[in-house]
């Protein structure tokens, strides 16, 4: 008598619409595309996330291991209705955010992860997220946290979060804000931007392959600097850090 | 009066460093002492403004001169604001004019974003009045709000001369390697594409993302000395020929017309005054562009315009590398960064490097006569400085 | 009980300050405190204004609109809008409330209404 055992283990998903792929201009003239990835591109996304879980800094490495494990619990059936979607500029990775559908009413919202800076990329895609969740699964809310103070700026503060502090989030437990549909449609004209359909040579070059990132957030170039700037003299943290990981110290 | 030229320059990229605050004031420093060929100086001056309270830093001259291994050296901490860098160059350069002193040592640093950006913006809140503006929550860009609405309404300068601001300066910085930012950001992406509103949000309007300044890390170097030390060591004479400086009254709102900036008007007189050169003499300037429309304002106080036709120049391509009258080709403080400290002795960088010729692709051409505005607070304590090429 | 802001004026010469300055701008010969304190008027017309969305830390609210009002003694004052769509020029009325609360204190200042 055999057992298949890994349909016992994966849960089962709920139907859910996909995301109809968007497009916007950047501040630098440049189009990025929003789109849904596809259980197979995982793998082609693991690779550029990975290096950032060593970097110590603007809590890139938290959001980095997290979003790590989510992308491979996607990947590997490990996870129940989560979504994945990917921005990318001229085909390059340039922020990944996911998060899943509790039930048909609830939204939990996981990361938003830039890896090109300067361009509101991170703005652009949390906003597409939250359309996801409000306009295409109609949903009545999305749960949200925020591990770092610029997320917090520009999230609970933008937005104008209500609490729900009753509620534990996914991530950590911690308490949730949630981004009701009113404060949503409060907030459509100005932060809900990008347009559909995308123009078939935009969406071809995005779709043909995710390309790496080229100038992602980086760890310090001065390992030895950055312990002094952290008050340690020991130089016990980031290098201890980079000798496990079997790097060179500078 | 002893004539005071520069000997040395250093300047590290303005943008995040994680690096000590010391460490960012020391290394423009030794690079300053490397470019004069200098082994000493005989006194130092710091400009900084966040050290005491984003980095707990107090005393933070006493602690460079002995990190860069200059003591017994003096050594002294200055503030002024934003206008801190020229103020210390201004203090050097009184050392060595006035005889007590030939080689000082002038460094602006900061180190901002050891902070986060609420603590940041409540430390530069600082500037304001107590009672009159800060219990009101009210900031800098706000004040730069308000400024920039009677200046509209004034005079009809419009969104779109900012973005032309942002997006020239951008522009520079691309050359810059020091520079905080290298986006080349188009007019289009930042005001007419349908996605404008998120890529160019809303500060304090009508200022938006892209007409406020980053908030930036980074220290400079200027060493100054007398015209003996200057031939011993061989290099270009750059004279800082001028300086001037001026205030005004704390409360933006206590100035009788708040579309002038009268001590922007004082401060640039009284250095070309001293200099013995008009505005039109000018080859190349760095103006204090924390918010675009002051570049636009600014322009007109110091006298390279007429009051009201700032933009219209602006639109001619006049202020663009090439034109008539270049102004922030490093990328002003838009792009290449406001480390607040540091920002001061960063343009004085950058008018020397232009005099000297060593400007690379964002050259001046034949560029013999600089200038520097270095805005305080809101407007109410300004410096400006003149550089000649001799 | 109506509260008020305090112009000071001069002894010697009757010149008014808001805010405070320790020697008088006009004639600079008062001693020390030697100053009367004089309501601020409440009425006024806006001269200029602005809606801040990058808030200092001690504000819940999204955005704050700030503007400078020209009162009707020619003073002028900066205070906190509660004004849908200001216009330069407004005719303004305002009242003392709290403008801003940190960890343990209330802040008083005006705030303007249209009028």
């Amino acid at each position: 008598m055999s057992v298949d055992l890994e349909k016992i283990l994966r849960p089962v998903d709920t139907p859910l619409p996909k995301f109809p792929a968007k497009y916007m201009t950047l501040a630098n003239g440049q189009e990025m595309v929003v789109r849904q990835a596809e259980r197979d591109e995982i793998p082609d996304i693991l690779p550029h996330v990975e290096p950032l879980i060593h970097v110590e800094r603007d809590f890139y490495n938290i959001v980095a291991a997290r979003l790590y494990s989510e992308l491979l619990a996607y990947y590997t059936y490990r996870v129940q209705d989560e979504y994945v979607l990917v921005a990318q500029i001229d085909g390059e990775l340039a922020a990944i955010v996911n998060g899943r559908s509790v039930s048909p009413d609830v939204g939990m919202s996981y990361h938003t992860f830039s890896l090109r800076r300067g361009l509101r990329v991170g703005a652009h895609a949390f906003a597409t997220k939250m359309e996801y969740h409000i306009d295409i699964l109609k949903q009545k809310e999305v749960l949200i946290v925020a591990e770092s103070g610029i997320g917090f700026r520009r999230w609970m503060i933008e937005y104008n979060l209500e609490k729900r502090f009753h509620i534990p989030h996914e991530l950590g437990g911690c308490p949730s804000w949630s981004l009701t549909k009113e404060l949503f449609d409060k907030a459509r004209n100005t932060l809900v931007v990008g347009r559909r359909p995308v123009p078939e040579h935009l969406l071809e070059k995005a779709k043909a392959g995710i390309l790496p990132p080229s100038d992602p957030p980086k760890g310090p170039e001065d390992l030895l600097a950055a312990t002094r700037s952290m008050l340690d003299s020991t130089a016990t943290s980031l290098i201890e850090m980079r000798r496990k990981q079997g790097g060179k110290i500078k | 009066m002893r004539e005071v030229y520069v000997a040395g320059i250093g300047i590290t990229s303005f943008s995040r460093l994680e690096y000590p605050l010391v460490e960012i004031a020391a290394y423009p420093g030794l690079m300053a002492l490397r470019d004069s060929g200098l082994k000493k100086v005989d006194h130092l001056y710091v400009a900084n403004m966040g050290g005491g309270r984003i980095n707990g830093q107090t005393g933070l001259a006493s602690a460079v001169v002995d990190h860069m291994s200059l003591t017994p050296a003096g050594a002294e901490t200055i503030e002024n604001g934003p206008a801190s860098g020229a103020s210390a160059i201004k203090q050097g350069y009184m050392a060595i004019a006035s005889g007590m002193h030939d080689v000082v040592m002038v460094i602006g640093a900061e180190r901002m974003r050891e902070a986060n950006p609420l603590e940041a913006t409540d430390f530069v809140a600082t500037l304001t009045h107590p009672q009159a503006e800060y219990i009101y929550g009210v900031t800098l860009p706000a004040l730069a709000g308000m400024f920039t609405r009677l200046y509209m309404e004034k005079y009809g300068v419009t969104a779109r001369h900012l973005a032309m601001v942002a997006v020239k300066n951008h522009k520079n910085a691309m050359d810059n390697f020091f520079a905080h930012l290298h986006e080349d950001i188009t007019i289009e992406g930042i005001l007419d594409s349908p996605e404008a509103s998120t890529n160019n949000p809303y500060v304090a309007d009508p200022l938006r993302f892209y007409d406020v300044c980053p908030v930036s890390d980074g220290g400079a170097c200027l060493i100054l000395a007398t015209a003996e030390v200057m031939k011993k060591i061989n290099k270009p004479m750059i004279r800082l020929a001028g300086i001037g400086q001026a205030t005004d009254t704390h409360c933006v709102h206590e100035r009788k017309d708040p579309t002038e900036l009268l001590a922007v008007r004082e401060a640039a007189r009284q250095s070309f005054k001293m200099a013995g050169v008009k505005p039109s003499d000018v080859s190349v300037a760095e103006l204090h562009d924390a918010f675009t429309i002051l570049e636009i304002a600014e322009s007109e106080e110091v006298g390279f315009f007429k009051k009201g036709e700032g933009h219209l120049a602006l639109e001619r391509g006049e202020t663009q590398i090439g034109g008539k009258i270049p102004i922030n080709p490093s990328g002003g403080l838009k792009a290449k960064g406001h480390p607040v400290g540091a920002t001061g002795v960063g343009q004085a960088h950058e008018i020397v490097l232009q005099l000297r010729g060593e400007a690379g692709k964002r050259q001046v051409k034949n560029a013999k006569v600089g200038f520097t505005c270095n805005f305080g607070g809101f407007g109410n304590n300004v410096v400006c400085l003149t550089f000649i090429k001799e | 009980m109506e509260l008020n802001i305090y112009a000071y004026k001069c002894k010697r010469c009757g010149e008014l300050h808001y805010p405070y300055k320790t020697i008088c701008k006009k004639c600079g010969e008062n001693d020390h405190n030697e100053f009367d304190i004089v309501p601020l008027p409440k009425k006024g017309k806006l001269l200029t204004f602005t809606t801040l969305y990058t808030l200092p830390s001690d504000y819940e609210v999204v955005t704050l609109a700030l503007g400078i009002v020209e009162l009707e003694d020619g003073n002028r004052i900066t205070g906190q809008l509660d004004i849908k769509n200001p216009k330069i020029g407004m005719k303004v009325n305002g009242k003392v409330e709290v403008v801003r609360k940190d960890l343990y204190k209330k802040h008083l200042g005006m705030i303007f209404y249209k009028a």
